[in-house]
């Protein structure tokens, strides 16, 4: 029992983290939240469902899914985003409409029923003699091997020194010559791919419908909230918050479970000041 | 005085309009009387959360109603048949059944809708004393003067369910899931008396948030209970998928019965559903000629865009035949007259036979399936007429 619970606990957090990845980057480098991010999953998601009528291998549809993320992340930034930096709360209208109208155009060419998207992974696996679910173990290893390829392109590359100094302070960053449009454009791209990617991986847990990602989104709002700009808050507030939904929805039941996320994040912001 | 010999023309002329006018009427409102055609609204969920099983609803509906135009109607008048929606709850039901009612002078009101449209129709269609005939299976005992209902009840699917798992799959030892809300819970509150009676223990009950769609937590409980067989009841579509993936994922192999999944949502999900018991009155794979027919019938009229008919569409399809054959008994639309013949009625069709005798409730056909590894559903076999029990004891 004890080694199912510690499983569930760091699954949680790997499928947690991996879904709020790309709402963190945006809300670092943009200061945005980008409320379509659900509307971004559910684009991966579908992906997942095209690739298995096409005949294609499964995990194909993740490069399929964060091709056409980027592809959508760009159109809507160059079009409706780049002339709202400005007024932020616009902002928050402008993803949400978004969201909808992803939304609606998924609805309308699939439907509103469920479809099917093939799992690359669908075995159960021993490990220290409890029998547990492969593709969990499968996502907790994609989300730290994620949150290590993001951290090394934050800390290494010219791109991420540039993201960071944007973060920091963006009129200096400014001041000093560096072109905060792209790297806005080149960062809500990758964040919205990230989503995308993201839906690709939820689909062999759960069935896959147009509003699928709206569950998702809240729960990635509240550790965006309570991390803030860090990476490494962002997976420990996954392992904080989806730890303890997890054990009071054993201990407890999953009714109260459901609330602990949001009851925890409000606690933690009530004690911790927000610094961007 | 140009203008006023052009006024005068045209006061005329509209005195000649009227008079022709008024002499047309008398003529034109005796044949409509005679042809008026018998008007059968449907609100349904065309929006909402209902909106992916009203379109087959409707065509359900189109089917019978032309099948029995083809062949002269009923009384020598026509059926027509009034789509509306009801936006899958109690305000849009409103609405439609007051559009219904007073706008499209409807004769009746046949359709599947959600528990809460139901609730909020139905008074309405009594008021006005309009003939409802519900054909959604539901959560039971909904009982009004004029409402009928000729899907399953509770009462009639959960007991041949769990009595079958436990004579054939020897489950004892139960583990119940539900979605937390009135009919999830509902439905596990009848499957559980239904284990108690048959000698079974629950080990654990345990039920989810509706928008929660990460199982983990129960599935670990679940393993941790050890269980013969799993009963779950989660709301329709997605949450059956949702369950089942991450159950068998993680490794879990006991039997497991549901009261919530059907054949298009076990279809779409692949092979989640693999192995899944369930029972209900219809089923596509039904080998029985009236569903052959059915079947043919409707893939004939609709080609590529058919629906696939399900057990929430098809009773659609008999409800609008038991209301043609209890107006041609009756030989009027009187609904005093109708609610003494409907129950009368017996009407044989691709569920088998269906008469709404028990306090207006059906005892129904009722049969065990399984979901296979594409995931089309195989009919196991029959159960016979079940019984609805005490729906309305106020009712005859």
């Amino acid at each position: 029992m004890f080694t199912t619970q510690l499983l569930d606990v760091v699954t949680t957090a790997g499928v947690l983290y991996i879904v709020a990845l790309g709402l963190l980057i945006v809300y670092g480098v943009l200061k945005i939240i980008n409320l379509a991010h659900g509307a971004f999953l559910a684009v991966g998601a579908y992906a997942g469902v095209v690739t298995t009528r096409l005949g294609w291998n499964p995990w194909t549809a993740l490069l399929l899914a964060f091709v056409i993320g980027v592809a959508l992340a760009a159109l809507v930034e160059w079009r409706i985003l780049r002339g709202l930096y400005e007024r932020p709360l616009d902002t928050i209208l402008a993803t949400w409409g978004l969201n909808i109208i992803v939304v609606q155009l998924i609805t309308l060419y699939f439907g509103r029923e469920i479809h099917f998207a093939e799992s690359p992974i669908g075995r159960a696996v021993t490990v220290s003699g409890v029998t547990y679910s492969e593709y969990r173990l499968v996502l907790l290893a994609l989300a730290v091997v994620l949150g290590v390829v993001v951290w090394l392109v934050m800390q290494q590359t010219q791109i991420g020194i540039v993201a960071r100094a944007v973060i920091m302070n963006e009129e200096l960053a400014q001041a000093l010559g560096i072109n905060t449009r792209l790297v806005r454009f080149v960062t809500f791209c990758l964040g919205a791919g990230l989503a995308a990617l993201a839906g690709t991986l939820l689909t062999p847990l759960i069935s896959v419908h147009p509003n699928l990602g709206v569950p998702w989104l809240i729960s990635a709002f509240m550790l965006v909230l309570v991390a803030g700009v860090s990476l490494a808050n962002l997976a420990l507030a996954a392992l904080v918050l989806g730890g303890a939904q997890v054990l009071v929805s054993s201990y407890g039941n999953p009714v109260l479970g459901s609330l602990t996320i949001v009851i925890l994040a409000v606690i933690i912001l009530r004690f911790r000041t927000i610094t961007i | 005085m140009r203008e006023r010999w052009t006024d005068h023309r045209a006061r005329s002329l509209a005195t000649l309009l009227v008079v022709l006018m008024t002499a047309m009427v008398p003529a034109g409102a005796v044949q409509s009387q005679d042809k008026k055609p018998i008007v059968i609204a449907v609100p349904v969920g065309l929006s909402g959360v209902n909106s992916v099983v009203a379109p087959a609803v409707v065509q359900s509906g189109e089917l019978a109603v032309e099948e029995i135009n083809a062949k002269g109607g009923v009384l020598g008048r026509k059926l027509q048949l009034v789509p509306l929606d009801d936006e899958s709850g109690p305000a849009g039901a409103v609405k439609a059944f007051n559009t219904a009612i007073h706008q499209h002078k409807a004769d009746t009101i046949i359709t599947m809708e959600t528990s809460a449209a139901r609730n909020a129709g139905a008074p309405i269609a009594e008021r006005a004393k309009t003939l409802f005939i519900y054909t959604s299976f539901y959560e039971g005992r909904a009982c009004g003067k004029t409402l009928f209902v000729n899907a399953w009840v509770p009462e009639q699917v959960v007991p041949p369910l769990v009595k079958f798992m436990t004579d054939e799959k020897k489950v004892k030892k139960w583990f119940a899931v539900g979605s937390d809300y009135a009919f999830g819970r509902g439905m596990i509150e009848a499957a559980k008396n239904t284990i108690k009676g048959a000698g079974g223990t629950i080990l654990g009950e345990e039920y989810q948030p509706l928008q929660q769609s990460d199982w983990t937590a129960i599935i670990s409980k679940i393993r941790a209970a050890n269980p013969d067989g799993i009963i779950y009841s989660t709301s329709g579509g997605g949450p059956n998928i949702d369950f089942m993936k991450q159950f068998k994922a993680a490794g879990l192999k006991m039997p497991v019965g549901s009261l919530s999944i059907d054949e298009l949502t076990a279809e779409a999900g692949g092979n989640a559903a693999e192995g899944v018991y369930y029972t209900g009155d219809y089923f596509t794979g039904l080998d029985n000629p009236e569903n052959k027919k059915f079947l043919d019938a409707m893939k004939k009229k609709f080609g590529a865009g058919l629906k696939t008919p399900n057990s929430l569409s098809e009773p659609e399809y008999d409800g609008v035949y038991a209301y043609a054959m209890a107006v041609e008994k009756a030989g009027t639309t009187d609904v005093d007259k109708l609610v003494q013949t409907l129950p009368t009625i017996v009407f044989k069709g691709p569920r088998g036979q269906v008469q709404m005798n028990k306090q207006h409730h059906a005892p129904l056909p009722v049969y065990l399936a399984q979901v296979q590894a594409d995931g089309k559903t195989k009919v196991l076999k029959s159960f016979g007429l079940v019984d609805p029990g005490n729906q309305c004891p106020n009712l005859k």
